[in-house]
């Protein structure tokens, strides 16, 4: 029988509720979709909402969202429209149409998260980014850097990776740049999300075993698992996890900022 | 800012991160900041501000929020502490790697400050050794080079001193490779098992149920007892007067048709036979061949559908076996009850060229279902981790099949020639690796642009079969001289398809940046390009394309686009401008030779090699 997706995930669920903060070593992510809208904005709720930090991107060249008919899409450039406007746009539009496809429960949705779409190449890894502190999950994104980049699309997991090399990796420190499949409507945008969540809970976990353990000293005392630094246990985290999800198809690659 | 004694870590720390987020809002204030967290973050202070402060100028020497004058001159602050906290050898390990971080980012900066060469033009990030001058006084050259060779040593060697015991460190993860892969065996076991129920199978069973389902209104089945005395296997599940040839013509159907009450009460019939059969003889069960769930004790016969002993306890069983006899179908099942033996016919015996022509063409029959596999329309059936290569069954599947027989399932044995009586060669005269090699180079080429990854993944097995072969092989110290097929076929494909290159090709730098190696004879090849004026580009793209992105052949890529600087007099003005960032000077120095000398410009590779 195909096992469902997170048959066996054991953290709580996460249904529309926050989760309560437990404090403590917190990695820092970072979602990416095509148009950082749906699945990247589903991941970025989630994440936001069991306190991680996170910041979200799209990797395509504009924010497309369907129209009327298939040739006459709503098209925006990123950083410029707030979804807020795109929801008062599409609502004064066609309110009937939008909301019977879901854009503006999403838009509804997104303008509560952030403020508007980002695209991926126009960030500026490593530039503070402290004006945003009425996003959700800005708290410890400050630095402008994240520790783990998750894709949703396998073309923007290359769309990142290659303008990761382009940079040069002029920071000098490690990223790892997961993708996780997810096709974009909202329904599997919504597993999807449950998965990334479930992902960042395991990679976080062993973030922080890495960073109990203190000094050389009580390293070489350890355990040969917990002796092994949390980057290289990554694959390993991903590949547990992909027998939960075996329906999320994962890719995994460590790049540099 | 100053943290008072009486304050804990946290609210410490939580001070710490005021003064950060006040840097982050404002980076002019960097230099004030760092200064006075520095004797905070020393060597001397608790783990937990050690981490915080290289964490903290890791962040602030890779953020491109300050410029990097002011970088500069931090980094010379910062210095001290950095050392002190890297050289102790019982250093936190997120220490040492905020401070790598932060060295990393200072390395250049200081590198520039110490050389303080004249014209700072290009990428100020940008270093390389060529920048110290030969007599600088405090930087050599040489020994910064061998240095960082020293030091690249010492990175790679963390990758071989690989010990397997159990205190390796490795020993969980092979552990829990050496789990999945159990678990994965058995799960292919389970799919074998399966597959007898797809979807339109049972539908189109339930279809021929419906027909049937008016005629079994009454189970139409006699249940006899058993007659006396020795009954064999078979007799005790029928019910019929078929005879048995027939009734295995007809089973399938029958089967596939059958009504579930009348299989209800067929399979109550041979229970209760049993049940009455054992009442008769209470005899112990033979422990060699009962199922292993059924207790000597244990009388009350549950059949069930599902194996009686799982795929883990088959190979158990049949390791602990000590010899295949005991494995046939002549043991008894259960004292009088015998299943009559059979034995397959023995094989007809092969001679070397019959077993070669058959499995020729079994190849054959593999190259035929990828033709017809072409395209295919569901890409990528199962992606993600935990795949098992190979199972998925399309083109794909089938090019890693073929290639890995290619260069693995006889490897090492081709060199061995047997010889038989009359001392005349018993092996066909082709070997199977060698003729399954013709067919995928004819496949490639038969459209090598569309199947260029076909030539990419079938070489990089032949590069790693190789690799593998010479390390298991070769005594240490000694070179090992495997049978080169990945340099001979990739030369041979690099001749077959070059003369049908046009300039606009980009099939070439795609074939050479994922060979796994590149070879001074591969890349010559690619010399003989330049002979047609219009491919002189490509020629010299492709290559400049490795100097680029391909570091370890960096230096035998420029040695050729040198070549082709000396050969092509068409290849001048762009040869000269690749190597004029990387090998500066060679151009003059060879026009300078050539006015000279006035005869051939420059000799062979590296002749004239400006540093």
């Amino acid at each position: 029988m195909e096992v469902a997706n997170g048959a066996s995930t054991t953290t709580a669920p996460v249904a529309n509720g926050e989760r309560e903060d437990q404090g403590g070593y917190k990695l820092k992510f970072c979602t990416v979709c095509a148009s950082n809208q749906n699945r990247s904005m589903e991941a970025h709720l989630r994440l936001s909402q069991a306190n991680y930090p996170v910041i979200s991107f799209g990797t395509g060249s504009l924010v497309r969202l369907p129209g009327p008919t298939i040739h006459q899409p709503n098209v925006y450039p990123f950083n410029k429209v707030s979804y807020d406007t795109m929801y008062k746009e599409l609502d004064g539009k066609d309110h009937r149409l939008y909301t019977a496809n879901g854009l503006l429960n999403m838009l509804g949705r997104n303008r509560q998260v952030k403020w508007g779409p980002e695209r991926w190449q126009d960030w500026q890894i490593g530039i503070p980014r402290t004006e945003q502190g009425k996003d959700r999950g800005h708290a410890g994104t400050e630095g402008g850097i994240v520790d783990v980049v998750f894709t949703c699309e396998e073309r923007c997991w290359d769309a990142v990776i290659d303008d990761l090399l382009n940079r040069g990796s002029p920071l000098n420190r490690p990223v790892h740049v997961i993708n996780v499949d997810i096709k974009d409507n909202h329904e599997e945008a919504s597993i999807g999300g449950r998965g990334i969540l479930d992902l960042a809970d395991s990679l976080n976990k062993a973030a922080k075993e890495e960073r109990d353990i203190m000094g050389a000293t009580t390293f070489d005392m350890a355990s040969a698992a917990s002796r092994m630094s949390f980057d290289e246990r990554v694959p390993e985290i991903i590949g547990e996890w992909q027998e939960r999800w075996p329906n999320l198809p994962a890719t995994w690659t460590l790049a540099w900022f | 800012m100053a943290a008072t004694p009486q304050l804990s870590v946290a609210d410490q720390i939580r001070q710490l991160e005021g003064a950060r987020k006040l840097v982050l809002k404002d980076v002019s204030y960097y230099p004030q900041v760092i200064q006075a967290t520095l004797p905070i973050i020393g060597p001397s202070s608790q783990v937990e501000f050690r981490r915080w402060g290289s964490e903290f100028l890791a962040e602030a020497f890779a953020t491109p929020a300050v410029p990097l004058s002011s970088k500069e001159t931090l980094s010379l602050v910062v210095l001290d502490t950095l050392k002190s906290l890297v050289e102790d050898p019982k250093q936190d390990v997120l220490v040492l790697r905020g401070v790598i971080q932060a060295a990393a980012s200072i390395y250049p900066l200081a590198m520039r400050w110490i050389v303080n060469p004249e014209p700072r033009r290009g990428d100020p990030l940008d270093i390389s050794r060529n920048m110290v001058p030969p007599n600088h006084p405090a930087l050599d050259g040489d020994q910064l080079e061998a240095e960082a060779s020293g030091l690249l040593d010492r990175m790679l060697s963390a990758l071989e001193d690989e010990t397997r015991d159990v205190h390796n460190p490795l020993a969980g993860r092979m552990q829990q490779y050496v789990e999945r892969l159990v678990r994965s065996r058995a799960e292919i076991f389970d799919e074998n098992g399966r597959k007898r129920v797809m979807v339109d199978q049972t539908s189109a069973v339930e279809a021929k149920r419906q027909r049937t389902a008016t005629l079994s209104s009454q189970p139409q089945i006699e249940i006899t007892p058993l007659k006396h005395g020795e009954n064999s296997l078979a007799e005790v599940f029928t019910f019929t007067n078929n005879e048995a040839p027939l009734a295995a013509k007809i089973s399938v159907r029958t089967i596939a048709q059958l009504d579930t009450e009348i299989l209800q009460r067929a399979i109550g019939g041979v229970r209760a036979r049993l049940a009455a059969f054992h009442e008769a003889h209470q005899q112990p069960i033979n422990p060699e061949t009962a199922p292993l769930d059924v207790e000597e004790d244990d009388d009350d016969y549950e059949p069930d559908y599902y194996a009686a002993e799982d795929t883990e306890q088959l190979m158990n069983k049949l390791d602990s076996s000590p010899s295949d006899e005991r494995r046939d179908l002549q043991a008894p099942v259960l004292g009088a009850l015998t299943l009559p033996a059979f034995k397959l016919p023995p094989p007809p015996t092969l001679d070397p060229e019959q077993a070669a022509r058959v499995g020729q063409g079994a190849i054959a029959r593999v190259f035929g279902t990828m033709q017809t596999l072409e395209d295919p329309a569901t890409k990528k059936s199962k992606a993600g981790l935990n795949r098992l290569a190979a199972s998925s069954y399309d083109r794909d599947s089938w090019i890693t099949v073929i290639t890995r027989l290619a260069t693995r399932a006889n490897a090492g044995l081709d060199e061995i020639s047997v010889k038989d009586e009359d001392s005349a060669l018993a092996l066909p005269t082709v070997s199977m690796s060698d003729s399954i090699r013709e067919l995928l180079y004819a496949y490639v080429l038969e459209d090598f642009r569309k199947r260029i990854d076909v030539a990419v993944t079938w070489l990089s097995e032949e590069w790693y079969k190789e690799r593998v072969q010479q390390r298991f092989t070769s005594p240490p110290g000694q070179p090992y001289d495997a049978p080169a097929n990945f340099e001979k076929w990739t030369l041979r494909l690099i001749d077959a398809f070059l003369p049908y290159l046009h300039s606009q090709d980009k099939i070439l730098t795609r074939f050479l940046s994922e060979l796994p190696e590149l070879t001074v004879s591969i890349l010559a090849r690619v010399n003989t390009l330049c002979r047609d004026p219009s491919l002189v580009n490509l020629a010299l793209t492709s290559l400049y394309y490795l100097v680029m992105f391909r570091p370890p052949v960096r230096n035998i890529a420029l040695d050729t686009i040198q070549d082709i600087w000396t050969e092509y007099e068409d290849a001048r003005p762009t040869a000269a401008k690749y190597l004029q960032r990387w090998r500066p000077g060679f151009v003059d120095a060879a026009q300078q030779g050539a006015r000279g000398a006035s005869s051939t410009p420059v000799g062979t590779n590296g002749a004239v090699v400006a540093t």
